[in-house]
């Protein structure tokens, strides 16, 4: 899922100032935490309340969309929504708000929302994680199915570095060390031979950005 | 015998059951009820008693659909296990009161554990006895329910969101939906405040019905002008509760069912300040609820901050046997409302 979080209301409102009439578009998604007509609502609310206390007088919709990023599932709802609207605020992650730019070419549209990163929900300690770097070459196989490019700052290949203490991160000893998990999740599986081959540096433009693929 | 205070709910089944009556209580003792009944029965000119557990918390026309009356004198109460039989027994012999609705949550639902079942035998106990008094059969007339969970499958965005939050394992995800086994719900509302697409709602609190609510509030004159949202299980308000008029209080199933949705809206509409009330989370009577909305309004609170209002909401504990605790919080709630809003007047 993409884990994102919300704008400082001092900014999102800033960025609508120059509009009255802002459409409000929520993502049923993988936009976490889920970023749906609960959230497009109350932000209208939140956004009305500032507004009022700035003098400025906000006039919102609200929409959700189940994918916002799909432009074929997008574009009905919103071209129908959009009417006298001056400008559209998106919930979703960047990918979301670039859909629906794209449908309203003459409609500005402002993301409510900084995407921070491909994610999993750890519902038991209230926390999103990153988990995923996109790398475009899986090397999970070999890892225990722990990513070591999403979750060691370094990246490494051959870990973990002088720097794990005690099953932590040096980099920020609230994070567990990717390394350490690994080695100890591939002991269990009783596959830790996997790791005495060395891992050649890893081929990073195995997907050339931007990137594109046929589907 | 020893009372580990700091271990009781309130719920006053000990001292409605005590033959001694070694027990006193600060809320519905027997004389207090015993001068409600009185009172009640000349202004409502009626001579039914509908006594009702808070859980249950019927309306009007839903107590006209379980017992057949409408006109009654009610009574709710935070656990029908609580009323002692002799103040039954008094209502019926001497002040009059032909008929008594007893309605009590589901025994797996109580939220005192016995309180339900206790109300039970006690009603058959009493009917028996007052039938041999010569008061007639059926006197006393009870039953049970409980408020439960309602899912709009076509509205559920399948995040999973009530199947981790339901405290009591409730809910799945099956065919693309929530669906909620209602054997398992005990209506906390938590599910309903979480769900991101407004899919669910609660018996009785209904999302729109609470929006409603503060509305009307909004409109009031008063300043400051105050809204609590308060678990009905942390506070047992006295008999004629009052409280100023710039304060509005919705009782809640929960805390847990409060949602940052009623009180954005409640600022938004020019309500000056929010003060949610929860039980001690080691009190919680739906094991989550208190927790998760200490969690969500601190968030809330943090949100408005940004916009110059986080002062404006306030979370706190209470619990029922620390009586006053609540007017407290009250109190120094206003207290800083008040000043807030004055300085904002000076500015």
């Amino acid at each position: 899922m993409i884990v994102t979080a919300q704008k400082p209301l001092d900014e999102i409102l800033e960025s609508i100032s120059p509009y009255h009439s802002v459409l409000i578009a929520g993502c049923d998604g993988c936009t976490q935490p889920p970023r749906g007509l609960r959230e497009a609502k109350t932000l209208a609310q939140l956004l009305e309340l500032g507004g009022k206390l700035r003098g400025k007088d906000f006039n919102f919709e609200v929409i959700t969309l189940p994918k916002q990023c799909d432009s074929y599932l997008t574009a009905g709802p919103v071209q129908s929504q959009i009417k006298d609207m001056e400008a559209v605020l998106s919930l979703a992650c960047g990918l979301g708000v670039q859909t629906i730019a794209q449908i309203l070419p003459d409609v500005p549209v402002l993301p409510a929302q900084n995407t921070l990163f491909i994610g999993a929900d750890i519902r038991e300690d209230s926390i999103f994680e990153e988990r995923c770097a996109a790398c475009g070459d899986c090397m999970l196989a070999l890892t225990g199915g722990i990513c070591p490019i999403a979750r060691c700052p370094k990246s490494l290949l051959n870990g973990p570095c002088g720097g794990s203490q005690h099953g932590k991160c040096e980099v920020d000893p609230e994070k567990d060390c990717a390394w350490d998990l690994i080695i100890k999740r591939l002991e269990k599986l009783g596959r830790l031979s996997v790791l005495e081959e060395i891992r050649p540096p890893k081929n990073f433009a195995v997907v050339v950005r931007p990137g594109r693929v046929s589907t | 015998m020893l009372l580990d205070i700091e271990k009781c709910q309130v719920c006053a089944i000990c001292y409605s059951s005590c033959p001694a009556k070694s027990i006193t209580i600060t809320y519905y003792d027997m004389n207090s009820l015993t001068r409600y009944l009185e009172k009640a029965k000349d202004e409502y000119g009626s001579d039914a008693l509908v006594v009702t557990c808070k859980g249950t918390n019927p309306d009007a026309s839903e107590v006209e659909q379980l017992f057949g009356i409408s006109e009654f004198i009610p009574l709710s109460v935070p656990c029908v296990g609580r009323i002692p039989a002799e103040v039954l027994l008094e209502a019926v012999s001497r002040i009059g009161i032909k008929a008594v609705y007893i309605l009590a949550c589901d025994e797996d639902y109580c939220r005192f554990e016995r309180g339900s079942t206790t109300a039970r035998l006690r009603a058959a106990a009493l009917g028996a006895l007052l039938e041999q008094l010569g008061h007639g059969a059926g006197v006393i007339k009870f039953k049970q329910r409980s408020l439960k969970v309602r899912a709009d499958r076509n509205k559920c965005i399948s995040c999973g969101n009530c199947v981790f939050y339901c405290p009591y394992d409730a809910a799945k995800l099956e065919h693309g939906a929530a669906t909620f086994d209602l054997e398992l719900c005990r209506g906390c509302g938590l599910c309903v405040s979480l769900c991101p697409a407004l899919a669910l709602d609660l018996e009785h609190w209904e999302g729109d019905k609470i929006s409603t609510m503060i509305s009307d509030f909004s409109r009031e004159k008063g300043r400051p002008n105050i809204l609590v949202m308060r678990c009905q299980w942390a506070v047992f308000p006295e008999f004629d509760e009052e409280l100023d008029s710039n304060v509005h209080v919705i009782d809640m199933p929960c805390a847990g069912r409060v949602e940052p949705l009623h009180i954005v809206q409640a600022f938004q509409q020019g309500i000056d300040g929010v003060l949610i009330v929860a039980c001690q989370e080691d009190d919680c009577k739906s094991k989550k609820g208190s927790k998760e909305a200490r969690r969500s309004t601190a968030a809330l609170k943090k949100t408005l901050g940004q916009i110059g209002l986080g002062e404006r909401l306030h979370f706190c504990t209470v619990a029922p046997r620390y009586p006053g605790s609540f007017r407290e919080e009250l109190r120094q709630f206003k207290e800083r409302i008040g000043s807030a809003c004055s300085q904002e007047v000076t500015q």
